[in-house]
């Protein structure tokens, strides 16, 4: 048992010191403190019509619990869903797969410390909330059972479920990050719009957000003596001009069958776990999972030769950046598996076939976002695969190597997105055609400065996977592709956007180049 | 060619250095750079490749500071890093190719170099095979050839002999005799076999410092006179290293042969010709 708890704190160690928990913290951080709005904000983030809570310890606790557990379920599956994979990668895998630790104790042990990895930054951010409540509370007194209840008994049985499920998509689809993405992109929104209909179905509810929510329409409907479904507003909702009503929201009383729900979740995830242990092959392949599997190959010794400097042809001086770009983009197209390409054509046929509005408000951002694992190592790969000192030695690494990355990104974006562009253009509607190159390019932009700035690539999946959830719902303020605007002010924005991001890009990678480690 | 590093030094942390106030004179030749694990070999080959740069201190390379034109020396550098990595969804000549991009080097005989270069280093029929299927030798192969892309005149393999069978290690050695012909070539290492039969200087150094330096037969001399082979009891063997500076020690009929250094040997003792893993062995020990 010591051991036990030994090998997670260590694992857990390992995995909060990178760099990109600690960037995962900081963004949860900040925006936790959006959560509940500063009283003069002029946005909402949860009103019931014209109502908000006012602000009392209930208000704050459980708000931010709420939207911790559907935000960081979305958020922290992208942070944890690779700690079996970094064992590979890193060859731990075959040191732990030759001790006695078993299949089972294994497993355990990663979706223990997915969720303390998890849990450390929940509690970050409930020590923020109630921060937030001594800054702005109506003048009501601090209760802090009214912070812990809902973080205990919403937030983190979702939390330990996603640790579960991070764990299981690990087990079955190691080798495909690209299906994780999307999958759990599809398991999440599923989830999110299930709606309870009867008290007992909250059971069903793993965020555990709707039975607050439900309360919080109720006390509304109490004032407003209205049995209308009042107008519910969650998000970000922006430009509020009628300021808010009050409510005194008190807490929810939970009823017993949720909260043995809740446990049960809990159980569940451990079933979980133990129902797929068979299935986890331990560390078997010999190969590093870094590599897709290729067969292995022998070099054949035929004869003695050697290498003979005078005879080798000499090479000329060319400082062209075209082979690097060419090089680039067979890597880009290589990259993943080979039938990812299929459904990249099914959706590049959807652009054609599809009524333009739809294809451009919704295949498109689908059909960029399933490119989030090409588009996140772009610039960073050469530290994942161990070449930098190959990329930093090179003449010009930075007016070369870097620029020859940008436009191979660049191509595949566009290339993806050409026969929707081509519909545009016969329509000779310029300001779409535009956006699209614009957004293309700007995608590819922000992968490149979050991952030169972090020097990995989650931060980017992450928001990009927000991008495109909100992307799908139709919330206009992620729109980067034109979708839902046009205009002269629109494309402005998008060129100052990525103007910032080239200059960011340039003066950063100048500083890793000139101060190597 | 000459290559001179004055006075570098690298911090790693408050006191921590990889490296302390190093110099060294390099001139057309092998040289042999040894130390133990952690000594700073890699720490120094890096920087004067260009890839890490020193806290303080100069390297010059035909009298240019390379530190503040770093293309000059890249234009004519071949390196080997120690931990190097592959793109493992390029074959061995798209690989190649990249990285002749890289250093800028190109032209209509950069296929036929390629080629030329995969064949004698017998990876031609690999080539077209993605490099992640390779065995670690042949990926070391891969590493070789691509410091000799663009014909250089200062190469530096760092650990080049790790993972090639003893056939391959051959052919690497005559290949650094015949690049030595008219370039600069350091290898490092801590094997002293890997490195007594090529290389016409030997550095040892350890703990970030240069300990010696010089030609080999030089170095072989501060211990000629002072090795000695001798019969000993199994259980003596740890007061005996107490004592004496043990090269090595071979089972011998429940005996044990110790070959030891020594200014006054033991009884009977038998004295040995010296070579340069006794004199590396006694300079690591006795600084
Ligand atoms: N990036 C780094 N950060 C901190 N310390 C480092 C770093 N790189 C090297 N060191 C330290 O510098 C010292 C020299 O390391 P270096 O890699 O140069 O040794 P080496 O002689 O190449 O050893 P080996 O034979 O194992 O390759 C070591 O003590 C090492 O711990
Ligand atoms: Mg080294």
């Amino acid at each position: 048992m010591k051991l036990f708890l030994q090998t997670i704190k260590y694992d857990y160690l390992q995995r909060t010191r990178s760099y990109a928990f600690l960037i995962t913290l900081c963004a949860s951080l900040a925006i936790a403190y959006t959560f509940v709005p500063e009283p003069n904000a002029s946005y909402s983030t949860i009103r019931i019509a014209d109502y908000v809570g006012s602000y009392n310890s209930a208000w704050f606790g459980y708000v931010t619990a709420i939207m911790t557990s559907v935000f960081l379920s979305l958020v922290g599956f992208y942070l944890v869903n690779n700690g079996i994979k970094t064992d590979f990668n890193t060859k731990v895998g075959q040191i732990i797969a030759s001790t006695k630790v078993s299949n089972f104790k294994y497993l355990l042990f990663k979706t223990l410390s997915n969720f303390m990895v998890l849990i450390t930054i929940v509690f970050c951010v409930f020590l923020m909330s109630i921060l937030l409540f001594f800054l702005y509370n109506d003048g009501t007194a601090f209760s802090l059972f009214q912070f812990v209840k809902p973080y205990v008994l919403v937030t983190l049985p979702a939390l330990f479920f996603i640790a579960v499920l991070a764990v299981v998509f690990e087990v079955f689809l190691m080798k495909y990050s690209a299906i994780q993405n999307v999958l759990f992109f599809f398991m999440f929104s599923s989830m999110m719009v299930f709606v309870p209909k009867t008290e007992n179905q909250h059971a069903l509810d793993v965020f555990g957000t709707k039975i607050v929510i439900e309360q919080m329409e109720e006390s509304v409907k109490l004032i407003t003596n209205s049995d209308a479904d009042e107008d519910l507003s969650i998000g970000y909702v922006l430009g509020n001009t009628k300021k808010a009503k009050k409510f005194d929201f008190n807490g929810v009383d939970f009823p017993r069958v949720f909260v043995l729900s809740r446990l049960l979740w809990i159980l569940f995830g451990f079933g979980i776990i133990t129902a797929i242990t068979p299935f986890f092959k331990r560390f078997s392949d010999r190969e590093s999972m870094k590599f897709k599997r290729v067969k292995s190959v022998k070099g054949e010794v035929n004869e003695f030769k050697e290498v003979v400097i005078e005879n080798l042809s000499k090479p000329k001086i060319s400082y062209s950046i075209f082979p690097l770009c060419k090089t680039e983009l067979l890597m880009l197209f290589r990259k993943g598996k080979k039938w990812f390409w299929i459904i990249n054509i099914i959706g590049m046929v959807l652009l054609v076939v599809l009524p333009l509005e739809m294809a451009h408000q919704l295949v498109l951002p689908v059909l960029w976002f399933l490119q989030v694992n090409r588009l996140s190592d772009l610039v960073t790969k050469e530290t994942f695969y161990n070449t930098h000192y190959f990329v930093f030695a090179s003449y010009k690494p930075l007016q070369r190597v870097l620029i020859s990355q940008l436009f191979a990104g660049i191509v595949l974006m566009l290339f993806l997105s050409l026969p929707l562009m081509i519909r545009y253009a016969f329509e000779s509607h310029f300001m779409a055609f535009t956006s699209i190159l614009l957004g293309g390019v700007f995608i590819v932009l922000l992968a490149s400065v979050l991952g030169i700035l972090t020097q990995g690539k989650k931060l980017f999946e992450v928001l990009f996977f927000m991008i495109a959830y909100a992307n799908i719902n139709g919330i206009i303020y992620a729109d980067y592709f034109g979708g839902f605007q046009d205009g002269v002010s629109y494309l402005l924005k998008l060129i100052v956007c990525i103007s910032v991001f080239i200059t960011l890009i340039v003066l950063v990678r100048k500083r890793q180049v000139v101060n190597l480690a | 060619m000459q290559l001179d590093v004055q006075n570098i030094s690298k911090k790693y942390g408050r006191d921590k250095y990889g490296l302390k106030d190093f110099s060294i004179t390099i001139d057309k030749g092998v040289l042999g750079l040894l130390g133990p694990n952690g000594a700073g070999k890699s720490t120094l080959l890096k920087m004067i490749a260009t890839v890490s740069k020193p806290t303080h201190g100069v390297i010059l390379l035909n009298k240019n500071n390379i530190l503040k034109d770093a293309n000059y020396m890249r234009k004519q550098l071949g390196f080997l890093p120690q931990d190097f990595g592959v793109y493992p969804n390029l074959n061995a000549y798209e690989f190649l190719e990249y990285i002749a991009a890289m250093k800028g080097v190109g032209g209509s005989h950069l296929k036929l170099r390629i080629k030329q270069l995969l064949d004698s280093l017998n990876l031609a029929d690999v080539a077209h095979k993605p490099i992640g299927s390779y065995s670690g030798g042949m990926k070391q192969r891969i590493g070789i050839a691509q410091a000799l892309l663009n014909d250089p005149k200062l190469i530096i393999f760092d650990e080049p002999t790790v993972g090639l069978d003893p056939e391959e290690r051959v052919r690497f050695r005559n290949l650094v005799s015949d690049l030595a012909n008219d370039s600069i070539v350091i290898l490092s290492s801590h094997i002293v076999s890997d490195i007594d039969t090529i290389a016409d200087k030997v550095a040892v150094m350890k703990n970030g410092s240069l300990i010696t330096n010089g030609i080999q037969e030089d170095i072989i001399e501060s211990v000629s006179g002072k090795v000695f082979e001798i019969l000993i009891d199994k259980n003596d063997l740890s007061t005996f290293k107490d004592k004496q500076i043990v090269v090595s020690t071979t089972r011998k009929k429940g005996k044990l042969k110790v070959r030891y250094i020594s200014a006054n040997p033991i009884g009977n003792s038998i004295a040995q010709q010296a070579n340069l893993e006794d004199a590396y062995l006694y300079l690591t020990k006795t600084n």
